[in-house]
């Protein structure tokens, strides 16, 4: 049992000196793995550019609002805010009154206002 | 090297050297190379083929770099992945159906300076060779946990085990060791005191 302890004792005292004196990498290796590593990354950059110069304006506005799914969305959206503008349901307040302005009464402020009358006065 | 390249994590060079920095594939090489190259030479047990594992793997790094996602796996941790599985194949190629050439410790090398020769280097060269007479999975194992020192886990996601198969394959590999050079303690200086 002493001997089995002793003999994993010198065994992790190689593992040490093992460790402090770790092979170091061949001058050689070294450029060629780097001259690997050149020739890998211009196959990547000669494959990137290709992809963005086709690229047109319009399609990369798309792209950055979200693609075709979002346009669609903002579409449907510009059209319903235009519909409700021009033709308001019941329970949405008219904007004009909002705005602040009266009805057309306040335009016409006599009620007994009538164009036949005006009409008949202008021909007397 | 700039000092941003040199405070990176592995992570952000992989997404740097896809992105076409050349200084991210220059730090990496750096971090990296000599780790790999120091295991596949213990794994392998000679230059030539260290040499050839080495650059293969960092070469498949280089390639994976357009797909790698940063967060999900630790580069080092796939490197040594790659590089033990090179070894293997390198292993299985080399032997043919012929000797096992793990059974067969590594002949000195003719090329050791003077000073590589004490007694220093001779242990060195029987930790090597007993080492080589480990089966490959306990020695790739054993190399990873005491000359690597990378923990359990780490090894059992690089050899694709169970933590408990690691820490089964060190031990193993261990007492194998020792047994191996037990008999030469007296040659390698060790007194009984």
């Amino acid at each position: 049992m002493a001997d089995t302890d002793k003999a994993l004792e010198e065994l992790e005292d190689l593992f040490a000196a093992a460790r402090s004196a770790r092979p170091g990498m061949p001058a050689h290796l070294n450029t060629a793995i780097l001259a690997d590593a050149a020739r890998a990354q211009a196959g990547f950059s000669a494959a990137r550019p290709a992809r963005a110069v086709r690229q047109p304006k319009w399609r990369q506005l798309v792209e950055a609002i979200g693609g075709w799914p979002a346009m669609g969305g903002l579409a449907a959206a510009s059209a319903a805010g235009l519909w409700i503008g021009m033709a308001p349901p019941s329970f949405v307040p008219d904007p004009v009154v909002l705005a602040g302005y009266e009805e057309s009464g306040s335009v016409f402020a006599d009620d007994s206002y009538d164009m036949a009358l005006m009409l008949s006065e202008d021909l007397q | 090297m700039s000092a941003a390249a040199e405070e990176a994590s592995d992570d952000a060079l992989m997404v740097l050297y896809a992105n076409g920095d050349g200084r991210a594939a220059a730090e990496l090489t750096a971090r990296l190379g000599p780790r790999v190259f120091g295991v596949a030479m213990r794994v392998m047990g000679n230059r030539t083929d260290a040499e050839d594992v080495t650059q293969e793997a960092m070469l498949r790094l280089w390639k994976m770099a357009p797909q790698w996602r940063p967060g999900e796996a630790q580069v080092s941790t796939w490197l040594y992945r790659v590089a033990m599985n090179l070894c293997i194949d390198r292993k299985r190629r080399a032997r043919g159906g012929h000797a096992d050439l793990d059974a067969v410790p590594e002949p000195p090398d003719p090329c050791r300076s003077a000073a590589e020769q004490m007694q220093d280097g001779a242990r060195q060269d029987a930790l090597q060779a007993a080492l080589m007479q480990l089966p490959e999975r306990q020695r790739q194992a054993v190399v990873l946990r005491h000359l690597e020192e990378l923990s359990n886990p780490e090894i059992a996601g690089i050899m694709d085990i169970s933590v408990e198969a690691v820490e089964s394959l060190t031990a193993r590999g261990k007492r194998a060791l020792a047994a191996a050079l037990a008999g030469r303690r007296e040659e390698l200086g060790y007194s009984d005191g």
